[in-house]
């Protein structure tokens, strides 16, 4: 479904209390970001710099400190049976259940939104099948290779035809041919539907191969920079490379957020 | 005539196998055949060692009461024995979704169920004769007191390690709790909630000759006490000998059922 809806991030501020310590930890500190519907924004930054916490409370599993999310003047968090059907996720690794065969995975999410039988059934195996895995629909996930089981969870996330798309460094456990590919059908089929997507990633290269737009987090999400690929291109990419890099060394998460 | 090739082709092992199928190996029957020829030597000499005859009855005798065996006393039993697992299992489950979901009745519950658990059957039997007055009632009240906290011990446990993954994908597809129990937590803990059921049904299958044995007048526990007060060895050992086997075919059955169930992790 074409997003219409942007993201708003306004003032987003997530201390955890670490439960052995008892210290707090500000995983996010006074982010504000707006993402416009269809954009297809890279979130780069260093293990543990908030960008999987920004993930968790854009799916809606967790609740800000102080701060807000909205998309059309709803929340994720609060409102969350509002989202159903209208966000998916792709993780680092497939997540996919192992008692479910390829097909009947992509067919999960369908069955919860409530979709009649024939048509999960139809609109699975259309997506197995634009992944190019028609010939392995009834494999069971210890049957296919890693890039294949990846394919069925982007196949099952983009199933729903979602307006947001989330992907949590979702190709960066593959190797390289595979997911280059993966990146190539992601970006594609994110563009064709008008889908919002947010890769979020700590490789400054496959930020720049899926982003239309790229946003660097430093420390506590602290927003270093927030660059448009077309910006990128009017500008002198190698300064530009190396000032991004070289925030991104020199604003090294704290090691206690490294666990988020 | 038969070429070298076609000779090769089939193993010669193969049709021994193919005769062999479905028997146990060949060491259990060994061990067998072993015990029950020590047995009917036993049977021949107890006289001559001071020991009556009736204690220690032959084969034969055996063999003739086991063509007594009553099938609606067998049905009486498994009929028990299976009401009293579903019972059971439904409520063990209920118990330990209870629990899972909220860490305040957890708190509450557990003592409860581990009190269960240590309480000898014998005890549970008593407290049935003195509270209830329906035999039925009594039986299935001291199977289910003695087989739900298995469950509930075991899913609760197999709940809790269900992939922290997964938990997190599921719920970012916003499900029902229905249907985050139905299509990720029953699923996951089918594994562990069929070697319960394997737990249970033995257990079961012990306590309810033991329940039996008070107050019902059906059943094989009923018929084991008839034997007893006959002083008929032989008909004891029939009647064991048809629980062991229906244990091992309940058994068999929950086998078969966990191959089909569980074949994606072949």
């Amino acid at each position: 479904m074409t997003a219409t809806a942007p993201i708003e991030i306004a003032q987003l501020r997530k201390v955890f209390r670490q439960t052995t310590s008892g210290q707090s930890v500000v995983a996010i500190n006074d982010l504000t970001l707006r993402i416009e519907p269809g954009q297809l924004v890279a979130i780069v930054g260093q293990t543990g710099c908030g960008k999987s916490t920004l993930f968790d409370l854009l799916i809606g599993l967790e609740h800000p400190t102080a701060g807000r999310i909205t998309i059309g003047g709803k929340t994720p968090y609060d409102d969350f049976n509002d989202f159903r059907g209208r966000i998916a996720t792709i993780f680092q690794q497939d997540r996919l259940f192992p008692w479910r065969s390829a097909l009947d995975n992509v067919k999960l999410p369908l069955e919860l939104i409530g979709l009649a039988e024939d048509e999960q059934q139809q609109r699975a195996m259309t997506w197995l099948t634009r992944l190019g895995l028609a010939a392995f629909a009834h494999s069971y996930p210890r049957e296919l290779s890693g890039g294949m089981r990846q394919r069925v969870a982007i196949a099952r996330a983009f199933a729903v035809q979602p307006e947001i798309l989330l992907a949590d460094e979702s190709f960066s456990a593959l190797d390289e041919v595979t997911a280059h590919d993966l990146r190539t059908t992601f970006v594609g089929l994110a563009k064709e539907f008008g889908s919002t997507a947010i890769l979020i990633t700590h490789q400054l290269e496959e930020a720049m191969a899926v982003g239309d737009r790229i946003v660097v987090f430093g420390k506590s999400a602290t927003l270093l920079a927030d660059v448009t690929m077309a910006d990128w291109d009017r500008t002198d990419h190698p300064q530009l490379r190396a000032a991004i890099q070289g925030t991104l060394q020199n604003n090294a998460p704290d090691p206690r957020l490294s666990d988020r | 005539m038969v070429t070298e090739d076609a000779r090769l082709a089939t193993p010669p092992e193969a049709p021994r196998r193919w005769l062999t199928a479905g028997l146990p190996p060949r060491e259990t029957i060994i061990s067998l055949v072993g015990v029950a020829v020590l047995w009917q030597i036993m049977s021949y000499l107890a006289p001559a060692l001071g020991i009556p005859a009736f204690a220690i009855p032959g084969l034969g005798r055996i063999a003739e009461s086991l063509t007594k065996i009553t099938a609606y006393d067998v049905m009486v039993t498994l009929g028990r024995v299976l009401l009293s697992l579903v019972v059971s299992f439904v409520i063990g489950l209920a118990v330990a979704v209870l629990m899972y979901r909220s860490d305040s009745v957890e708190k509450y519950l557990r003592p409860l169920v581990r009190i269960l658990m240590a309480v000898p059957v014998v005890s549970w039997i008593l407290f049935a004769v003195l509270w209830f007055r329906g035999v039925e009632f009594r039986i299935v009240f001291v199977l289910v007191v003695v087989c739900a906290p298995v469950f509930t011990v075991d899913a609760l446990d197999n709940m809790r390690e269900v992939s922290r993954d997964l938990k997190q994908m599921m719920r970012s597809f916003r499900p029902t709790p229905l249907q985050f129990f139905g299509k990720l937590m029953l699923p996951a803990i089918a594994p562990g909630l069929i070697t319960s059921w394997k737990i249970a049904l033995s257990l079961a299958i012990r306590v309810v000759t033991i329940a039996e044995l008070v107050g019902a007048v059906t059943g094989i526990g009923h018929q084991l006490s008839v034997a007893q007060e006959l002083f008929s060895v032989a008909d004891v050992f029939a009647w064991t000998l048809v629980l062991v086997v229906l244990l091992f075919a309940l058994e068999g059955l929950l086998v078969g059922l966990e191959t089909r169930m569980l074949r994606w992790r072949a």
